[in-house]
């Protein structure tokens, strides 16, 4: 043999193991949006554990594509008529990955673990009489005060969800982490193969039974058509985008904008908003400071917002991947409302804000803004604030640091001069700050609230009320005060609704629409 | 010899029980808080510092050092905030991955590096010379992510010879192997080439105009002779010094490198813990880091041995 015919091979022996190694079709490959670092969806409220949760394990109640709850392992929910007792009963053929029968015992325990970390779970237990078995698969919670939206809140997928675990599970601490993941769900989870910063493996259940029904977001029959979907952990973006363009993934949950255009080009590559909820922008105010103690001068900044440049600069150009404009409530969910939208939706007036701004008795001091550097969509959208502040005459000091530095440096109470602050921007994901239940930065609980501590009896007199609300009518009314008090107390500014889209091969169809990545429905081809 | 690297070996206690307090002290004064990343923004204050309490992270410096000391002492790093898995099981799991990068990258710098070094040093002044020396330069200057996304997008995306991420365990076949990592090493050997080349020609100049040498010559050696066996081994010691040396620019790469190219190794796991604030795990793998550059350097000075018998431990 030559040296050239050598040379000539070489790519060809290099290449030929790829052909072997080629993944079947039935194992659907997939990128998420972080690392799993952990796998307990109640110990953490991270969102990558919340989705390795929704595959897990099951929930009783799921919501439909409405946002409305929809039985998913419940059989049945009577509620009496003074609406104190519900009583759920199970599906007949609900089994655990272990093959064990779901029972009565391990809802309650599950639902028990669930109501000390979530924060509607916590409203639960603050109402809860008791909550007893009156079979195998009937139980029955019974509350002090009625609450319409328990099943709302047993079904909602955002962090925690009320995942139901073997009753031995679920009696873990919920400050601990559990150990066993024998789950619920329609995918079984290979802890064995759990490589975290790397790869998380689940197999189909073979002993889990979808509804008899089409698949309806969390809701309906959660068909599996994969035997097998690979979590591949990938942080570069640049890598992640060259995998999908080379068929190594299939399905990347979080494309970086700047490389959406790269993906576009290529015609085995669909680019689709996937979770419709999306994320709410967040600007949030340290009410505990000057000089946002003030609502005068936290009210001065709206005419210097305008939702559409912080939709930009997170997302780029594409109005279809984001919505302005945005009140307090997710648009496009039930709740959302224009009571006094127009304080972001008039003509855009910083020269008005900065005489609000002097009006209100700003003397210049110094501002100090965290801005997240390792989120590019929460940097893009820092850094417009910033802009937009010091235009109307504020002296923004703009921190720049990691993520957990910022988690640590928000919750430090302390003068901005002795290593606290005065806002930050974040966001909150869509079907949080979708009901008042959940939505933290509209609380008005004070010290024991969310960072920023914002007091306000009358937001959380409207929350309580949110809570006793008897229809759908009557929480559109109590959403509609809640945005007004938006407007005039400001504890935030909303910035518009993010709906980051995901990519994937076009031989993935049917992929469920509604909010996270969810892996039944989908199938190949 | 023996009492030599006895002596050595028990030279690096001190060594590590020093790196150990440094990195202690760093990660114990360093901004960051794990449970509040773990409470999320749910959590109201009380959840979080019951999850701080949980993780005994409420307790004083000293007693956690302690505790840490005393563990790492009974062969227990401790177990990783985030995963709850044994940080020795995830550091077990990623080791494969980095020994194979740098191996690999060793090996290839090596043999590229060397004759490189020798040949330019030959043909000083020539055109040869100056490819050499400026093929250093760009090794130097080009950061090991452009390379690396370099090669991906040629040899992955347009020819489609080689994946573009991942890693395949060797015991999976050699070939599968190396079809990962052979554009990794390619992108984290470009420094490390240029770096020994440049010491390689530099030292064999340098040997070249000994007497020996043109002895050798006046005796009728050959040129491959002369260069390979005279002059290469006497330049030896420092350009086993700058390779032992490079063991610590390679795992700065092998960070970079193993994010690019998606591999799981010891560098993205040092990274992701950074970023979690995932204590116990940062602390396991800088210390072995600090074990693995002790003991390359004990290596290298037992290597100078092979190459000059005038060195006597």
């Amino acid at each position: 043999m030559r040296r050239r015919h050598l040379l000539h091979a070489a790519p060809a022996l290099l290449a030929a193991p790829r052909l072997a190694g080629a993944q079947g079709a039935r194992t659907l490959r997939f990128v998420p949006q972080g690392n799993l670092a952990n796998v307990d969806p109640i110990w953490t409220t991270t969102v990558i554990a919340r989705n390795h949760g929704l595959m897990v394990y099951d929930t009783l109640f799921g919501l439909g594509r409405d946002f409305q709850p929809k039985p998913q392992m419940a059989a049945g929910h009577d509620v009496s008529a003074d609406g104190l007792r519900h009583t759920i009963s199970l599906r007949a053929d609900l089994r655990f990955h272990d093959g064990e029968k779901v029972t009565a015992r391990d809802c309650i325990a599950s639902i028990a673990r669930w109501s000390k970390r979530d924060v509607l779970g916590q409203r639960l237990n603050a109402l809860l009489e008791e909550m007893r078995a009156l079979a195998d698969d009937r139980f029955e919670i019974v509350l002090k005060r009625p609450w319409p939206g328990l099943a709302w809140a047993l079904g909602k997928p955002s962090a925690n969800i009320c995942a139901i675990m073997p009753e031995r599970v679920a009696q873990t601490d919920p400050f601990q982490q559990i150990t066993e993941h024998v789950g619920s769900g329609p995918f079984r989870f290979r802890a064995s193969q759990w490589v975290p910063g790397s790869i998380a493996v689940y197999e189909r259940s073979a002993h889990y039974v979808p509804r008899d029904e089409p698949a309806d977001f969390l809701a309906g029959g959660k068909q599996v058509f994969f035997d097998r979907v690979e979590w591949r952990i990938m942080p570069d973006p640049a890598t992640a985008a060259a995998a999908l363009q080379n068929n190594e993934v299939d399905w990347w949950e979080t494309p970086l904008a700047d490389l959406l255009p790269v993906l576009r080009r290529n015609r085995e590559i669909a680019i689709e908003v996937v979770n419709t909820a999306g994320n709410l922008g967040v600007l949030r105010f340290n009410h505990l400071h000057p000089p946002f103690d003030k609502p005068e001068i936290r009210r001065a900044i709206f005419p210097a917002i305008d939702q559409k440049t912080f939709m930009q600069a997170a997302l780029g150009e594409d109005a279809a991947l984001w919505q302005v404009p945005a009140g307090a409530f997710t648009p496009g969910t039930p709740l959302a409302n224009d009571s006094g939208l127009e304080a972001l939706t008039g003509p855009r007036d910083p020269e008005a804000a900065k005489r609000a701004l002097r009006a209100a008795g700003y003397d210049g001091r110094k501002v100090v803004m965290l801005v997240p550097t390792d989120f590019p969509t929460l940097n893009g959208m820092s850094e417009v604030a910033a802009d937009a502040l010091r235009k109307i005459g504020m002296n923004i000091d703009a921190q720049a640091m990691d993520w957990g530095t910022l988690v640590q440096r928000r919750a430090k109470k302390d003068p901005p001069e002795q290593g606290g602050w005065n806002l930050f921007v974040t966001s909150w994901e869509g079907l949080d700050v979708s009901v008042p239940g959940s939505h933290q930065p509209l609380r008005g609980n004070g010290q024991d609230g969310w960072f920023g501590w914002s007091s306000s009896p009358r937001r959380e007199a409207l929350r309580e009320a949110w809570f006793a609300a008897p229809d759908q009518a009557a929480e559109k009314r109590i959403a509609a005060d809640l945005q007004q008090a938006l407007w005039e107390e400001a504890p935030f500014v909303p910035l518009g609704l993010l709906r980051p889209p995901m990519a994937y091969r076009r031989s993935l169809s049917n992929i469920v629409v509604g909010g996270p990545a969810l892996f039944w429905n989908v199938r190949r081809g | 010899m023996f009492a030599y690297v006895v002596r050595r070996v028990l030279a690096t206690i001190p060594v590590m029980a020093i790196v150990a307090l440094f990195v202690f002290s760093l990660l114990y004064l360093a901004p960051g808080d794990p449970a509040a990343v773990i409470a999320g923004d749910q959590a109201t204050p009380q959840d979080v510092e019951r999850i701080r309490a949980s993780l005994g992270l409420d307790r004083p410096y000293l007693v956690r050092f302690g505790s840490w000391v005393w563990d790492i002492l009974h062969g227990d790093m401790g177990v990783s905030i985030f995963t709850n898995l044994p940080v020795t099981t995830m550091i077990q799991q990623r080791i494969e991955p980095t020994l194979s990068l740098m191996i690999l990258t060793l090996i290839l710098a090596v043999s590229i590096a060397v004759p490189m070094g020798v040949l330019a040093a030959w043909k000083q002044g020539t055109i040869i010379d100056r490819a050499v020396m400026a093929f250093a330069v760009l090794g130097f200057s080009v950061p090991v992510f452009v390379v690396g996304y370099l090669l991906a997008y040629v040899f992955a995306l347009e020819l489609d010879w080689l994946p573009v991420q991942g890693y395949t365990a060797f015991s999976n076949g050699f070939f599968p192997w190396l079809e990962n990592l052979i554009l990794p090493a390619i992108a984290l050997g470009g420094v490390y080439i240029a770096l020994i080349a440049r010491i390689t020609r530099a030292t064999m100049l340098e040997v070249l105009g000994q007497d020996y040498i043109r002895t050798a010559r006046a005796k009728g050696a050959g040129q491959g002779s002369i260069l390979f066996l005279h002059a290469l081994k006497n330049a030896a010691v420092p350009i086993v010094t700058v390779i032992g040396i490079g063991i610590a620019l390679l795992i700065g790469g092998a960070v970079v490198t193993e994010s690019v190219f998606a591999i799981p190794g010891l560098g993205r796991l040092t990274v992701d813990a950074i970023l979690r604030r995932d204590y116990p795990v940062i602390q396991g793998v800088v210390l072995l880091f600090s074990f693995v550059y002790v003991l390359v350097n004990l290596l290298i000075d037992l290597v100078y041995t092979l190459f000059d018998p005038r060195i006597r431990y």
